[in-house]
């Protein structure tokens, strides 16, 4: 018989790793047409990481994220990056990349003030214009103030900044200290079919709300959400190294088994508004944390299906069934 | 052997040895390469081509079984001045992230939708069963795909 169960799991997950530095480093050039170029060690792998940083670039410059060429991932050109590690790139590149951009506006600024009669700190960045905080209509374009920052002035709008996470070591006596600098928080709840004579186990819906900041590019949090509870459904039910003398014994796709687009059960995102005052216009990550807790979801789920425990993954067929049979004869 | 075939509708040959797969003689014989080459064992559809209106592991099939047949890979869907319907919407809604399941995933979407233009979710899920993507949990593929079948059949109904 199919028994219906849910789960729910938390979980939180730091940002970046610790304990050694955890560096990343960017330029932005402002070019005379208005335009601006971004450079940074990172690598962009599907996540998008280029598209958010390039936004970050757009935003504290107050021009179109389409303004923004990104130059990645060439240790020849670019600035040294720690890497698409640790769920850290929106969260570390990211700040580099506002210090880079500020740095780079702030020479914008000096050389929009005499032009317009005010002092640096009375204008703005918005619109891909220079303007007067306020007096939106007294302004210059960000390409002529380029151009007359780099032909008449001769400084040319480049910024580079880095940031390294600041953290507190351990203290050896008591553990206190403050190993990360932000921390990002989830909760997802599974429902469950459970066959009772077969131990199979069928996700039918997961929903997933998660807190990483204040998302600077929704589509892609909810992208990397869906993601990671794929390979945590994968992880839960299906997915295992198996290893015979030594050597894997499943290094196929035929027999290491991950789900099909058959397997993904209803997903239901959400993201929790939350605003992260040490992030970049208040974000945080999502890469790893999205996969973090589905398995624990899907665990207790089972429980909640068919009253047993599975303490090892992945909670196969074989697995639940005969935990079942063991509880039964108990 | 000479294996002469219509592919994306231009009458392409190519003198290739018999045991060369059609996702060879596709890459490396007529450089057409947006069919990938994943796992090569037909476990992983990113090489997924449509022959004669149907989506096959252009791996698993031999050239010279494709001779004097019509087949249609990513390279063929958009025009110089229009995606296709399924590239926008995938485009649209984010639905790839590293991409490399993006071309045989495209393709079975299309060998779909040219059957059944207004699918329900089960038939997407299903239709796209054999191309397996680690990125992005296949829910936005799957609206992707959904959307495109709606856009096309508005269109349909509109010519």
């Amino acid at each position: 018989m199919k028994k219906r169960g849910r789960g729910m799991a938390c979980m939180w997950y730091p940002i970046g790793f610790t304990v050694a530095a955890n560096p990343s480093a960017a330029t932005v050039k402002v070019n005379t047409d208005g335009t601006a170029t971004l450079l940074t060690g990172t690598v962009e792998t599907g996540q998008g990481a280029l598209t958010v940083l390039g936004q970050i670039a757009a935003e504290a410059l107050g021009i179109a994220t389409d303004d923004v060429h990104v130059v990645s991932a060439d240790t020849d050109t670019t600035p040294m990056d720690t890497g698409a590690i640790a769920s850290r790139t929106t969260y570390v590149t990211g700040n580099a990349v506002i210090k880079a951009a500020e740095q780079a506006r702030e020479i914008l600024f000096e050389a929009a003030a005499p032009m317009l009669n005010v002092k640096p700190e009375q204008l703005e960045a918005r619109d891909r214009k220079i303007q007067v905080l306020g007096f939106p209509q007294q302004y210059k374009t960000i390409g002529e103030v380029a151009h007359h920052s780099e032909i008449v002035i001769g400084r040319p709008a480049i910024g580079s900044g880095s940031y390294n996470p600041p953290t507190v070591e351990m203290d050896p006596e008591t553990g206190q200290g403050k190993p990360f600098s932000t921390y990002v928080y989830a909760t997802q709840i599974a429902d469950v079919e459970v066959d009772d004579e077969t131990g199979e186990v069928e996700v039918l819906r997961i929903v997933a709300a998660h807190d990483c900041g204040t998302p600077i590019n929704p589509m892609l949090v909810e992208g990397q959400i869906q993601g990671g509870i794929s390979m945590g459904v994968g992880f839960a039910l299906q997915e295992e190294i198996l290893f015979k003398d030594g050597k894997q014994v499943n290094p196929n796709l035929t027999n290491y088994i991950m789900p099909t687009s058959l397997d993904m059960p209803e997903l239901e995102v959400e993201m929790v508004d939350n605003y992260d005052p040490t992030g970049p216009f208040g974000a945080k990550g999502a890469g790893e944390p999205t996969a973090v807790p589905t398995a624990a979801a899907i665990m207790n789920a089972i429980y909640d299906a068919v009253g047993v425990r599975i303490t090892s993954l992945p909670a196969t067929s074989e697995k639940v069934l005969s935990a079942i049979l063991e509880q039964k004869a108990a | 052997m000479i294996v002469k075939l219509k592919v994306n509708g231009e009458i392409r040959s190519a003198d290739v040895s018999p045991e060369t797969t059609l996702l060879k003689l596709l890459r490396e014989h007529l450089n057409l390469t947006g069919a990938k080459l994943g796992c090569d064992v037909g476990d992983c559809g990113t090489c997924t081509v449509i022959v004669d209106g149907k989506s096959v592991n252009s791996c698993l099939m031999l050239a010279g079984r494709a001779s004097g047949r019509e087949v249609t890979t990513i390279e063929g869907l958009a025009s110089s001045e229009q995606l296709h319907p399924l590239q926008e919407t995938f485009e649209e809604l984010g639905a790839l992230q590293c991409g490399f399941c993006g071309p045989g995933m495209i393709i079975s979407a299309k060998a779909l939708l040219d059957k059944n233009p207004e699918p329900t979710v089960f038939e997407v899920r299903d239709a796209l069963s054999g191309n397996l993507c680690r990125c992005t949990g296949y829910t936005k593929i799957i609206e992707a795909v959904l959307d495109a079948g709606r856009i096309m059949s508005t269109a349909e109904a509109k010519s």
